[in-house]
């Protein structure tokens, strides 16, 4: 009896600088598969599809249950979780190859540290005056706790900057979900102390006039976050800041 | 004098929690991480965090955390420790609240809280179904704002190897591979701080992340640190089980009304809704008349075991059963249980709402960790243990929403108390171990790339893992564990025989996990001889051969120390801290 | 206090620092040039077509009346100086950069069919459209043949010698559905980035407006164009206004180019 299996094609790249190929592999099908597993089939029985040794492929990955953001890859043409990309969903054969817009560092990791270097260069915390016990905290309503709420469930998988036509290396544009960041500190009670110097940041080059509304961020995002939203109203605060400062020096 | 300088290993919310105290007290802090932080497994916590704050009027007390969280435990824990986090507690919960957490709020802008599993208290504060992510990500702000300001360096993207000692046996830094050039360094600390999480791997699928090898607390174990409490496991009743890994479905889907059923007959084949209602098997039901569907975890959890691994009745074969919500109408299931079934529908890709959800107990917490004291340091001084890589909190049994609890107050005292330590620390004699313990680590790099056998790690993992999650998880009988025993010293052998096919020394992720797997053989036999000698029923260890606790042999801490020689655990057992509240008979049944 | 027994190893070559650069905070000027890019395209340009759109429907009532609409705005106060830093400058800038923005992104609608990165790159094409029609209209129109400033009665006849070329024709029709769309879309976007429209349902509404009102444009557009095809007013005379006196001597350094 014929076994039924998965047609599966990686692309791969042994380091930053090695030029990089299609890798075909067919591997066993098993029922509730998603790209993670087939990558982890591959691994235990590392042969490509015209029965040659090969490499187990190297890929982020950590929690598989798309909340911690690691495994985002260009699953057939689309920046996607590789967790929740299930296989029985997906055309075959199905093509894997790394996010285009960030570095790779080998097959289908790739090197996203640029979103965390913009969250600092916008300061995306709130400065609390230390971690001693200085009481309850402010007061939020329930209202309000709504709009951060799916703000803070952005999981850095960098998909919003993948898919956005603007962020390359041209523009340097920091990209949706730093932006989604400002609007979710710019708008909790003590957070908003850092609110101007945001903004300013915002202003830089690279900042949110950089933006083309194309929405392929909102329609990428994999936890749904307002990102346009976000994008409109954050533009908005950053224009009233820069006219402010204008007026003001 | 120089600031004292700490390396902090791990980058949940017990590292986090312990990078942000020591930068606050002007130490240095080197943080080291396998995966960005921000992306560790504290963001796949739902729940919420346990506080006795009684916002609801409703008379909690510290006192009564405290007692829940030992009573759950089944008084296993150390209860000064467990006292003194109840009642940090609700100041952790405002500071949490300070730092931005959208925690769910009241009309009156207060934090809400919603009840858990073994209090009768409203005590858990909770964001949305995703309280780990946010407190995670809150920490990580935090320490996002320590390092620009120059007080803290990550590491991320490197593997802790193993620490390194001087001669007198006193932590003098630690060993890592950056997982990108693959390259061993040392690094200096007057104290390290290893956070960990838990071990989820070693049974092969579980409820963890990819990195909760447990590979940093088996390293130290093997360098001589004691591991405590190890055969204490928590298995959640209902998990997805899945290819790659086991998905959490929560408790709510039976509160709502689902049921537990098996097909009767061994191997049908029918789909589910083609088994008529007379050739389903509602054990639960049937066993417990009165709880049903909704008995406490771990008897659900033993029940789901008894009927796959003892009747045979797994659907398909499979260690699997239906958790059916079918019967209950579309509008109702939208209303009240829609995040979680969309979680299935995504990764299962079956409509919940029309087709019975296939469910299984899956591991789910480690309790037993690094034996730490009081001051969270374990035996090698300079080491110190924080989060769920440490045993002390949760006893036999963790209680919902007190494990992010337990994280953040344990970074919390494992900071400050390693810079007291370093503070007082003498300077290293030699150069501290460093050149030696670089060496050692250098040649098990080369042994392993050298090794020409025909094993695949891979493989060799898949084995643990079956062979834990069948003999020392839920029901736990001698015989087997003993045979587990037996079974991870053959995958030991066979370790020797392990064939890389991947030899580069770039970004070498199974050579990386190579590593690691060796470490969880050795943590795996910690726990299973933990378990083989543990001749009781407490919490999540349960024998059959010994239903009851035994309070006499066995309220003790169980400690596993390394014996180089014979290359395996040997255990000693240590008296339990009870002077607060006397043990009784855990019973959730009877009316206490 | 100990002291660090070996020298700090962290700085290991990492070979993949590469790939976009971070944001540049608070530094360069490129939110103002950006923002002066959507505000012109509004204010003057957008003002400056509706303007135009209007005085070209004036052509439906025949060469007279589009010859009176000629007179009048070239005789309005100051306009050779208007037309210059009205019209010029701000269609140059809004030109010259909005080709250096189009040519920084990416367009990526082979991967991501959706309808915002359709308009995302329907708008870049619109614009390169424009510039390019916009370049041959000006040079052909204002500074090439008779000058109608001073021959305002020639505007009709000009027009219709210009559109007897059915290439030219054809490509009048062309530019002009895409003038109205850029602009359309324009008012959308920069309803939509500068805040005034963050919700997702008030975009959308907006976007019928601007929808409705990209139509309108372009049936006054292509309308104004029939008039000058069509059969109501074939062969033009040269000049409806023979006798016309100079209002406005051509003495500004703008008006002299021509």
């Amino acid at each position: 009896m014929a076994e039924k299996t998965i047609q599966i094609e990686i692309k791969r790249q042994s380091g930053p600088d090695a030029s990089s190929t299609w890798e075909k592999f067919e591997i066993p099908w098993k029922p509730g598969m998603n790209v993670i597993s087939a990558m982890m089939e591959i691994a235990a029985n590392p042969v490509n599809a015209s029965g040659q040794e090969t490499t187990p492929i190297a890929y982020d990955s950590n929690c598989l249950e798309e909340i911690c953001g690691s495994c985002a890859m260009v699953i057939n043409g689309k920046a996607r979780m590789a967790c929740s990309a299930l296989v029985d969903k997906l055309e075959q054969p199905i093509r894997v190859q790394p996010l285009t817009k960030f570095p790779v560092v080998r097959d289908l990791a790739v090197d996203r540290s640029v979103l965390f270097e913009n969250l600092k260069a916008v300061q995306a915390w709130v400065p609390v005056d230390g971690t001693y016990d200085l009481g309850s905290g402010p007061r939020v309503f329930p209202q309000q706790q709504e709009v951060a709420y799916p703000l803070s469930n952005c999981i850095s998988c960098c998909c919003c900057m993948e898919v956005c036509p603007q962020f390359n290396d041209a523009t340097g544009f920091v990209g949706a979900a730093t932006i989604a960041q400002v609007k979710l500190f710019n708008s909790h009670p003590s957070g908003k102390v850092l609110k101007e110097e945001r903004l300013r940041a915002l202003a830089g080059d690279g900042g949110v006039q950089e933006c083309g509304f194309a929405q392929n961020c909102v329609q990428a995002c994999p936890k749904q976050l307002p990102l346009t939203e976000a994008i409109s109203d954050i533009t908005r605060d950053v224009t009233l800041q820069v006219a402010k400062d204008f007026l003001r020096a | 004098m120089a600031a004292p300088k700490i390396i902090v290993v791990g980058g949940g919310l017990a590292g986090l929690a312990a990078v942000i105290k020591i930068a606050e007290a002007g130490g240095n802090v080197d943080l080291f991480s396998i995966v960005p932080v921000k992306r560790s497994h504290s963001v796949c916590a739902q729940g919420g965090i346990n506080a006795a704050k009684d916002l609801k009027g409703e008379g909690d007390t510290t006192w009564k955390h405290f007692d829940d969280t030992i009573y759950g435990g089944d008084f296993l824990a150390n209860q000064t420790p467990v006292k003194a986090m109840c009642e940090a507690a609700p100041a952790i919960i405002d500071l949490l609240d300070r730092m931005g957490v959208p925690f769910n709020r009241t009309p009156e802008g207060l934090l809400d809280f919603r009840r858990f599993g073994g209090t009768l208290y409203q005590r858990t504060a909770f964001a949305g179904a995703t309280t780990g992510q946010q407190l995670l990500y809150a920490l990580d702000e935090q320490v996002r704002r320590h390092e620009s300001e120059g007080k803290v360096k990550k590491y991320e993207g490197w593997e802790f190897l193993s620490a390194v000692l001087d001669s007198n046996g006193v932590a003098r830094g630690i060993c890592a591979m950056n997982l990108r050039t693959m390259e061993v360094t040392t690094f200096a600390a007057d104290a390290i701080i290893i956070a960990t999480g838990g071990i989820g791997a070693i049974f092969g699928k579980s409820t963890n992340s990819v990195v909760c090898t447990g590979s940093a607390q088996a390293a130290l174990y093997q360098q001589g640190a004691y591991y405590a409490n190890g055969e204490f496991i928590q298995v959640h009743p209902t998990a997805i089980p899945g290819e790659d890994k086991l998905r959490l479905m929560s408790e709510s889907a039976r509160g709502e009304g689902g049921r537990v059923w098996v097909p009767r007959t061994v191997g049908d084949k029918r789909a589910a809704k083609a088994i008529p209602e007379t050739e389903r098997w509602y054990f639960l039901e049937e066993w417990y008349p009165k709880y049903g569907n909704l008995v406490p975890r771990d008897v659900a959890t033993r029940a789901i075991h008894k009927v796959v691994y003892e009747h045979g009745l797994g659907i398909d074969g499979q260690p699997m059963v239906y958790l059916d919500l079918t019967h209950i109408d579309r509008a109702t299931l939208n209303r009240k249980l829609e995040g979680i079934l969309e979680i299935y529908q995504k990764f299962v890709g079956d409509d919940p709402r029309e087709v019975p959800m296939k469910i299984f107990p899956g591991m789910h917490y480690t309790m037993g960790g690094l034996w730490v004291d009081f001051n969270q340091m374990t035996n090698i001084p300079g080491v110190f243990a924080a989060g769920e890589a440490e045993y002390q909190y949760h006893g036999a049994n963790r209680l919902g929403a007190n494990s992010l609890m337990s994280c953040i107050y344990g970074g919390f005292q494992t900071g400050p108390n390693a810079i007291a330590y370093a503070k007082a620390l003498k300077a290293a004699p030699g150069d501290g171990g460093h050149a030696q313990e670089l060496a050692r680590q250098n040649d098990l790099n080369k042994q392993l790339v050298s090794s020409s056998g025909k094993e695949n790690p891979f493989r060799i993992w898949r084995e643990l893992g079956e062979t834990m999650t069948k003999n020392v998880t839920v029901i736990r009988h001698n015989k087997n564990i003993q045979q587990a025993d037996e079974k991870i010293v053959e995958l030991m052998e066979r370790y020797r025989n392990i064939n890389l096919s991947d030899k580069s020394q770039w970004a070498n992720t199974s050579f990386a996990f190579t590593r690691q797997l060796y470490n969880m053989l050795q943590i795996s036999r910690v726990v299973a001889q933990g378990a083989r000698l543990r001749d009781e029923s407490r919490g999540a260890h349960y024998k059959p051969e010994f239903p009851d606790r035994n309070d006499e042999k066995f309220l003790k801490t169980t400690k596993a120390s390394f014996a180089p020689d014979a290359n395996e655990p040997r255990f000693e057992f240590e008296a339990v801290d009870t002077q607060h509240i006397p043990p009784r008979p855990r019973r959730y049944d009877a009316a206490s | 206090m100990a002291t660090a027994a070996r020298p700090d190893a962290s700085q290991t070559s990492n070979p993949v620092g590469r790939g976009v650069e971070p944001l540049r905070a608070g530094k360069g000027n490129s939110f103002l040039l950006r923002k002066l890019h959507s505000l012109s395209g509004i204010v003057p340009i957008g003002a400056f077509l509706i303007e135009h759109l209007l005085s070209n429907f004036e052509a439906l009532k025949g060469p007279l009346a589009y010859a009176e609409q000629v007179k009048f705005l070239n005789s309005l106060p100051l306009v050779r100086f208007l037309e210059v830093g009205l019209i010029f400058i701000p269609l140059a800038y809004h030109a010259l950069y909005g080709v250096y923005i189009a040519m920084r992104g990416k367009a990526n609608v082979i991967y991501y069919p959706w309808s915002g990165n359709w308009m995302y790159m329907m708008q870049r094409w619109t614009g390169y459209i424009a510039f390019v029609y916009i370049i041959q209209h000006v040079v052909r129109q204002r500074f090439m043949g008779v000058s109608l400033p001073e021959h305002p009665g020639a505007a009709f006849h000009k027009v219709q010698m210009e559109l007897s070329n059915p290439w030219m024709l054809a490509v009048y029709v062309i530019a002009m559905i895409a003038v109205c769309w850029h602009f359309s879309y324009g008012i959308w976007l920069f309803a939509a980035k500068w805040g005034i429209t963050p919700g997702a349902n008030a975009r959308r509404r907006f976007g019928y407006l601007c929808a409705v009102l990209g139509v309108v444009l372009a049936v006054m557009g292509l309308a104004s164009i029939y008039a000058f095809v069509g059969p109501n007013y074939k062969n033009a005379p040269a000049d409806v206004m023979p006798a016309q006196t100079m209002l406005y001597a051509p003495s500004s350094p703008g008006a002299s180019l021509s």
